[in-house]
């Protein structure tokens, strides 16, 4: 049986007769699979199964956030560049952080059977919930590629940058998500006022409007806002055609390492004790 | 074999008696904290079964979640050498909204299987299982027996030495006593371990042949099941 890693107090039988190496290969392949088993399975809660968990994973992001961009794209007559498509690339990978911090504040309730039967590689927690959300998320990718066809942007070689950019957002989700499952059962009564505090730094960031057109007083200061930098390396990417500057990156990966750095060392000693609390 | 030195397990309230964690007490700075298990001595020897006896609030959930990794100890060392199975609610770690393929599989891969061995297992457990056709249908629409045969069967596929049962076996019906018994005993002949709670003596006799006597968190009497089940009902009694 796989454990956790031991505390001062506990004592596990050692595997022995093996080197470091094969050890650290299993103990990934094992993480993986616990990774998968555990995304899969909310994956499974989230969309059912039968011949409708294709249309609801399609069709959820449309309900979540297309219909706002249809009243953005063709009822409203805002100024600006592709409006629509400015607004696709701050709304979606503000979802990826957003909705994973909202499933990791609930995900031990959803496993508390499993929780208090055995023990699992719980560090893996919040991975899984930005595994989870990424799934969902990469259908709303759709939509960026729909209101870049609306506005008729062509997309260039720099949209190669994507996974990289992705792999910012993804890292930042899951910093979010260490925090989040903490947060959810420090602050079980706030976890309303936590959503909305996440949710009002979408408009502490250029989310509604490019950075280049909000006022240059504030600017500076909105940089600061890790949601900022995704934002407009979004931009870049699928809208300008250009490469996101290196801030754009390195802004939200620094906030990420930052909350990682707090937050795990934290998660890592709380997560002995979520058996007694779910 | 298991081996406990001075075993504690520590839980802490906040004010309205709510069971939070570390960070939570210390992030709150009020509240209470309490052993659930203090300074529990004691080791179970290969292929013994043993039963844990004592009243409601004793310590022995607390000390089962422990043998099966659920807890681990806030003071102390636990030495378990062996895989563990655990069987601690009806629930049996199983998701309702799951079906008991499903269920099966993320249960496996959870215990330690690769994805490939558990895929490979779903064969096994469901026959074991004995559900048929229901191994395909959603856990919320099965009965306790049902859940609880799935679980175990589950629990199995990791072809466990240690069994750790928690009054799960008292509130099933008497063919899965009789499937529980008989694989609880075949675990303890091949030289495993099983521990097991509950009120129900006679069954804890049927698979025990130790007894291990918790009052408020601690060992009061440890030994042969046959001396002291009559000393802990004896105490009952008079009190």
């Amino acid at each position: 049986m796989n454990r956790e890693a031991p505390s001062p107090g506990r004592a596990t039988t050692a595997v022995g007769g093996e080197g470091a190496v094969p050890g650290l290969l299993r103990s990934l392949g094992g993480s993986i699979d616990v990774l998968r088993a555990l995304t899969e399975s909310d994956i499974r809660f989230r969309y059912g199964r039968g011949p409708f968990r294709f249309a609801r994973w399609l069709l959820d992001p449309v309900a979540l956030v297309g219909v706002y961009l249809i009243l953005v794209t063709f009822v409203l007559d805002l100024p600006g560049e592709a409006p629509g498509l400015s607004l696709a690339c701050a709304v979606i990978p503000f979802q990826l952080v957003m909705l994973t911090i909202a499933n990791a504040m609930t995900t031990l309730e959803l496993r508390r059977p499993i929780l208090l039967n055995m023990t699992f590689r719980r560090m893996l927690l919040p991975i899984s919930a930005a595994l989870t959300e990424s799934v969902a998320f990469s259908s709303s990718l759709l939509l960026i590629i729909a209101m870049m066809a609306i506005y008729g942007v062509a997309p260039t070689w720099n949209i190669l940058w994507f996974p990289l950019v992705l792999l910012v957002n993804l890292l930042l989700a899951i910093a979010a998500a260490y925090a989040a499952i903490l947060f959810g059962i420090w602050l079980r009564e706030l976890r309303a006022f936590v959503v909305s505090f996440v949710r009002a730094l979408f408009f502490l960031a250029p989310g509604l409007v490019p950075l280049a057109e909000t006022s240059e007083d504030v600017r500076d200061l909105l940089r600061l806002n890790p949601l900022t930098g995704l934002f407009e390396a979004y931009r870049d990417v699928f809208m300008y055609g250009t490469r996101p500057a290196s801030w754009e990156l390195l802004f939200p990966l620094t906030a990420a390492l930052i909350l990682l750095a707090i937050f795990v060392p934290l998660y890592r000693s709380e997560q002995r004790h979520f058996a007694k609390v779910v | 074999m298991i081996v406990a030195e001075e075993v504690g397990v520590q839980f802490f309230f906040n004010r309205h008696m709510r069971v939070v964690t570390p960070g939570e007490a210390r992030l709150r700075g009020q509240g209470l904290t309490t052993w659930g298990l203090r300074d529990l001595t004691f080791s179970i020897e290969r292929g013994v079964g043993t039963a844990l006896i004592g009243p409601s609030g004793s310590g022995k959930t607390t000390l089962l979640r422990v043998l099966a990794g659920v807890y681990t100890p806030d003071r102390g060392r636990i030495e378990i050498r062996g895989r563990v199975a655990s069987l601690l609610s009806i629930d049996a770690g199983l998701l309702a909204l799951l079906t008991g393929r499903e269920n099966a599989l993320l249960l496996g891969v959870l215990g330690g299987l690769s994805r490939r061995s558990a895929m490979r297992a779903l064969g096994a457990v469901k026959a074991r299982s004995a559900l048929g056709e229901a191994f395909e249908r959603p856990v919320l629409t099965y009965s306790q027996g049902m859940k609880a045969r799935l679980g175990l069967a589950v629990a199995e596929e990791a072809d466990p030495e240690i069994l750790v049962l928690d009054e799960v076996h008292e509130a099933l019906d008497h063919e899965f006593r009789h499937f529980l018994q008989e694989r609880a005993r075949a675990l303890i002949e091949a030289g495993g371990i099983v521990v097991a709670a509950g009120h129900d003596h006679p069954m804890l006799a049927s698979l025990c042949s130790r007894a291990l006597w918790l009052e408020s968190g601690s060992v009061r009497q440890h030994g042969p099941f046959e001396e002291i089940q009559p000393r802990y009902l004896e105490a009952v009694r008079s009190a």
